[in-house]
């Protein structure tokens, strides 16, 4: 009970964050939609500290350690029970067909797929699909707001602060005792990281500054997945610099 | 809209879309030609080296970009106000750059696979979608953006799963030109490829 009233401060906080974001989105078009550029850059820093003295090493053990089809199932898992937040927004951005498919495949996995630690939806031509709740603002027509990094937890804004929360919501993970959640979130983070450990190898290979690089790979990302791989825009956008006669190309 | 004029706009579409017809097979060519040695660095991996891939791919790279406006794109406004020394270093470095970065990240084959999936006009500029097959999981969208110079396609632009290569160096650059200046810029690609070039 106590968890859960945690959970619900952490959800009036983050409506009274959304209800800002509604007002400050309009001034986010200033400093590269980056207001908070200093703040931010401070906690990139303390998570980048964070990170690569202890989470990133673990993360690497862990990959070296693990076989891959552990590490798929361990996955698999964890996309499962999150599953439900992609369902309930299949919904709420009005794919009806979409959300009976993701639905079907939540069920198959769920019992077919032992728990979810396997994924034989996929080969029933039921795909998984990337969908929460900054998406489903992003549908509705809401802007990025301004650029937001989180402590622990990476790159996100306005618009998408709050697809964490109901995520958290949605999986049936959370009700259950912290015997089991404590655990559950270390493994779940593990291993989320270690998904990771080919991009963040990319970002250090090629980054000049790393938060810079990281704030504009987010955002062409998040395009990306609101419009499901298929952002207007595409293509070629021919538009005079400040030079006169460079084409420069905001292309995906 | 009467009949001369729909006849007229019929037959501008058909001679415009033989006109993309016959320039997309070319500008596949070179998308098919730099998928191929990419391959062949892979499978030579080990063996060829990062000195062996690097030498390898050089050539195929630098006859397959628009080094020159790619260039001029990435440092964004700072390009008209370096000098021509600057400009050529900075050309120099970038090109190194690029050429050791697919070297070290080309470096082992595990049955992944480049399929041209299409291409479509936009403007001047041709995209031609691909897709690189892993043996498993999810494969990865890589859309190329042409254009053409001097009478051959050149590419402009990688975008991998919708991440744009040319807007991200630009904003990263741009954002040490800000701070550091040009000069510190060229400093840093030249760190980074001599850092590349110490791996294997």
């Amino acid at each position: 009970m106590t968890e859960f009233s945690a959970s619900s401060r952490l959800l009036a906080a983050t409506l009274v964050l959304l209800a800002l974001a509604g007002c400050a989105s309009t001034d986010a078009t200033k400093n590269n939609g980056d207001p908070y550029e200093n703040v931010n850059r401070k906690v990139y820093s303390f998570n980048d500290t964070l990170d690569k003295n202890f989470v990133e090493p673990v993360a690497k053990k862990y990959a070296q350690y693990t076989p891959n089809p552990i590490r798929n199932s361990i996955t698999n898992f964890f996309d499962n029970t999150g599953y439900l937040s992609t369902i309930a927004n299949d919904l709420l951005q009005g794919k009806i067909q979409q959300s009976a498919q993701d639905s079907g495949r939540f069920l198959v996995n769920s019992t077919i797929g032992i728990g979810g630690l396997f994924d034989p939806a996929t080969s029933m031509g039921l795909k998984q699909n990337n969908e929460d709740l900054g998406q489903t603002f992003g549908k509705w027509g809401a802007k990025e707001g301004a650029y937001l990094m989180l402590p622990l937890m990476g790159p996100s804004s306005f618009r998408d602060v709050g697809s964490p929360v109901m995520d958290m919501f949605l999986n049936p993970l959370t009700y259950f005792a912290s015997v089991v959640t404590i655990p559950a979130g270390i493994v779940s983070a593990v291993n989320t990281r270690a998904n990771l450990l080919d991009a963040t190898r990319i970002r250090d290979q090629a980054a000049l500054d790393p938060y810079t690089f990281v704030r504009e790979a987010w955002r062409q990302q998040r395009e990306y997945d609101i419009y499901d791989g298929n952002p207007p825009g595409d293509g070629y956008e021919n538009y005079i610099e400040d030079q006169g006669d460079g084409a420069v190309l905001r292309v995906y | 809209m009467n009949a001369p004029k729909f006849a007229v706009i019929t037959a501008l579409l058909l001679i415009s879309s033989l006109a993309s017809a016959v320039d997309d097979s070319a500008a596949k060519a070179v998308i098919e030609k730099l998928h191929e040695s990419l391959l062949t660095a892979m499978n030579g991996g080990a063996q060829l080296g990062l000195k062996g891939r690097e030498a390898m791919l050089a050539p195929v790279i630098e006859n397959s970009f628009d080094f020159e406006s790619i260039c001029r794109i990435v440092t964004g406004r700072y390009w008209k106000s370096a000098t021509d020394d600057q400009k050529a270093r900075f050309t120099t470095a970038f090109k190194k750059l690029s050429v050791a970065t697919y070297a070290s990240n080309f470096s082992s084959f595990s049955g992944e696979k480049f399929q041209i999936e299409g291409s479509e006009a936009d403007h001047e500029a041709l995209i031609v979608r691909t897709t690189l097959r892993p043996s498993e999981g999810e494969p990865v969208t890589l859309n190329y953006l042409l254009r053409q110079s001097n009478d051959s396609w050149r590419i402009m632009n990688v975008v991998a799963q919708g991440v744009s290569d040319l807007s991200l160096k630009r904003a990263d650059y741009t954002a040490v030109i800000k701070k550091e200046g040009f000069d510190s810029l060229i400093n840093r690609l030249e760190k980074k490829s001599a850092d590349m070039s110490k791996g294997s």
